[in-house]
């Protein structure tokens, strides 16, 4: 495809561009043509019905079950229940501050979309890294002007949000410290890491919170109680950490030689040249695996429903039982999945708009080769 | 005669059983230019690198500026700051513009304000001739450029000495032209270097001292007009032979 291009055929080029290129190989090939005139037939017969049950017959403000229109979905059963999906059992009118925990992440992954401003990168950096700890003390409160509100009323998306978001934090510095000791020079080192690697990683992440729940209490001192979240969120973040860390060792790979030789001539120290010169690069290689470990660990924080926490899937599954919204499974599991399908979406644009702006600058060394 | 900036004595180092640096003394003064050669695998490029600190050695001392450096990692680090590198591969951080090559050692690791490293980067760069290119990323930039770029960087620690390890050799031969120039107005300048190079006209016009070093042990060291006149030894005279580099004045 060159100049010759440039004049005809470049209208179905366009068009590929702006529609997919399926609608230029239809114009081109009269059967595509055939099996996109089928294949768009399927999709109304099936997108008619969905519409027609999900929207057109649908109901969505009622009492109970039975005045909701049997022809379509009961999302009455989602609408009223919707405080306790989102906030789980947290009181009413302290429900600004579950609210603020599970509205903070979405606004910091706007703020990676948006175009650059001067400091922004400080803000994420620092907002995600504080995250954790600002979300639990806002939840338990304690403080003056914040009521103490027990971990045991922690649920619905809120509960979701802070474990998959606070194993994440919690779990980056970790992988890099243990992917940076799985590569070091020193043996023992090594060996320490590779062994807590492939232990947290070997596990099932089931087995890994019942033992957390279970096993860690017995690691604490005595009068130490810690709240059933807290063990989970442990577990979580170790196995999280785990993968995590080979996905850094990963990065790490790719950084030559040259660059910890470039780095060490003008002086710099050891922690100094990871964080200015091997991270930024070994990072940036891998922000697809990193986030795609990101989407896996969201999803698996449904799993704490094993050790009786009500997130957001637990909490909706146990709505289903409730005599008045009997046998609207179907609902309740699509408004799960489209939440989860949402944040992990957002997830993926975040990291696919990461990449656009800073693709990996690959340096001549690669291609004019080492000295030797 | 001004003294000794880095004097080495006796220096040792073993790869396994392979001696690639065999009882190595040198002196270099502070201001001059040093062009270290010899064929392919002599311990050119060690030698260099014991010089600031990124290889260790097994005996022998390498002393800066009259202090003796230990071989511990503190004061390896110091060495390092005190010892600029050029290398062969340029080596920017791809993921910084020229600029931010050239101002993130005195920023990190000098601990200057951002404004004041950005204000030195950029005299650096206009030095090299790069002042236009300061926002560029390494990738963006030719190999003349990148290696000018280098130059500015390992300059802009304040080095008492800067040494280049085959810094032309990934070059094509307009390229060489624009690091050479920036070499010998360094040279002239006083900046105290050691060079590993093949290129003889910069050893021939802009060094003080020739030394030519074969199999890990410094062979012939002497001033450029003597040492292309009339190598004293055998293998000095095949290897500028082998080079091109007829001992024709
Ligand atoms: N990391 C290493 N492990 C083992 N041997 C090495 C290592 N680095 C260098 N050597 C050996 O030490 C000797 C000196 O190497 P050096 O790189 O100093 O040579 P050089 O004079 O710079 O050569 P060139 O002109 O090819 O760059 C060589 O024989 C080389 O094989
Ligand atoms: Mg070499």
């Amino acid at each position: 495809m060159s100049a010759g291009t440039l004049s005809g055929p470049s209208i179905p080029r366009r068009l590929a561009r702006q529609t997919g290129s399926l609608l230029a190989v239809t114009i081109r090939h009269p059967f595509s043509l055939l099996v996109s005139l089928v294949l768009l037939y399927a999709a109304w017969i099936v997108g008619e019905g969905v519409v027609s049950w999900g929207i057109v017959h649908a109901t969505f403000l009622a009492e109970d079950r039975s005045s909701c229109d049997p022809a379509g979905a009961c999302w009455a059963f989602i609408v009223n229940r919707l405080p306790q999906f989102a906030f789980g059992f947290y009181p009413e009118q302290e429900r600004w501050r579950a609210l603020l925990v599970v509205l903070a992440p979405p606004s910091l992954m706007l703020l990676a979309v948006v175009p650059e401003f001067r400091g922004r990168r400080v803000i994420m950096v620092t907002g995600f890294g504080l995250y954790p700890f600002l979300a639990f003390m806002l939840l338990a409160g304690g403080l003056p002007g914040l009521p103490e509100v027990s971990t045991e009323k922690w649920g619905g998306l809120t509960l979701t949000m802070i474990v998959g978001m606070s194993a994440f934090v919690l779990s980056f510095p970790l992988a890099i410290v243990l992917a940076l000791a799985r590569t070091s020079g020193l043996p023992a080192l090594r060996l320490v890491a590779a062994g807590f690697i492939e232990f947290w990683r070997g596990l099932p992440l089931v087995a890994i919170l019942f033992m957390s729940v279970i096993m860690l209490p017995l690691f604490l001192p005595p009068d130490v109680e810690a709240p059933r979240l807290s063990l989970a969120l442990a577990g979580i973040t170790f196995y999280s950490a785990s993968y995590l860390a080979e996905v850094v060792r990963g990065g790490l790979q790719g950084i030559g030689r040259g660059q910890y030789e470039a780095a060490g001539a003008l002086g710099f120290g050891f922690w100094n040249m990871q964080g200015y010169v091997v991270m930024p690069q070994a990072l940036r290689s891998v922000v697809p695996a990193i986030v795609n470990t990101a989407i896996a660990l969201f999803k698996d924080t449904t799993y704490v429903m094993v050790v009786g926490l009500f997130d957001l899937l637990n909490i909706v599954v146990a709505g289903l039982s409730d005599a008045h919204w009997v046998g609207l499974a179907a609902e309740g599991y699509i408004f799960v999945g489209v939440i989860y399908w949402t944040i992990c979406f957002g997830m993926s644009r975040m990291s696919a708009r990461f990449e656009q702006r800073d693709k990996p600058n690959r340096p001549a060394e690669n291609t004019l080769g080492m000295s030797r | 005669m001004s003294e000794a900036l880095i004097s080495v004595r006796s220096l040792c180092k073993w790869y396994g059983a392979w001696c690639a640096l065999d009882h190595v003394s040198l002196e270099v003064r502070a201001g001059s230019c040093t062009v270290l050669c010899g064929p392919s695998g002599s311990g050119k490029s060690t030698l260099l690198r014991c010089l600031n600190g990124l290889e260790e050695w097994e005996a022998g001392d390498v002393i800066i500026g009259g202090c003796p450096v230990a071989r511990r990692a503190r004061d390896l680090r110091r060495l390092r700051r005190e010892v600029g590198m050029v290398f062969q591969s340029f080596n920017l951080f791809p993921h910084l513009d020229a600029l931010a090559n050239v101002t993130i050692a005195p920023r990190v690791v000098g601990r200057q304000r951002r404004a004041d490293a950005e204000r030195a980067g950029m005299a650096l760069l206009a030095r090299v001739g790069l002042a236009d290119q300061a926002r560029k990323l390494p990738a963006d930039l030719s190999g003349g450029q990148q290696q000018r770029v280098a130059i500015a960087r390992a300059l802009a620690m304040a080095p008492r000495a800067l040494l280049f390890d085959e810094p032309t050799s990934a070059l094509d031969p307009e390229s060489i032209k624009e690091v050479l120039d920036i070499m010998v107005e360094l040279a002239e300048s006083g900046t105290t270097m050691v060079v590993v190079t093949h290129e003889m006209g910069f050893a021939r016009h802009v060094a003080h001292n020739v030394i030519f070093m074969d199999r890990g042990r410094i062979v012939e060291a002497a001033d450029p007009a003597s040492f292309f006149k009339a190598p004293a030894s055998e293998r000095a005279r095949a290897f500028l032979g082998e080079i091109g580099a007829t001992p024709v004045a």
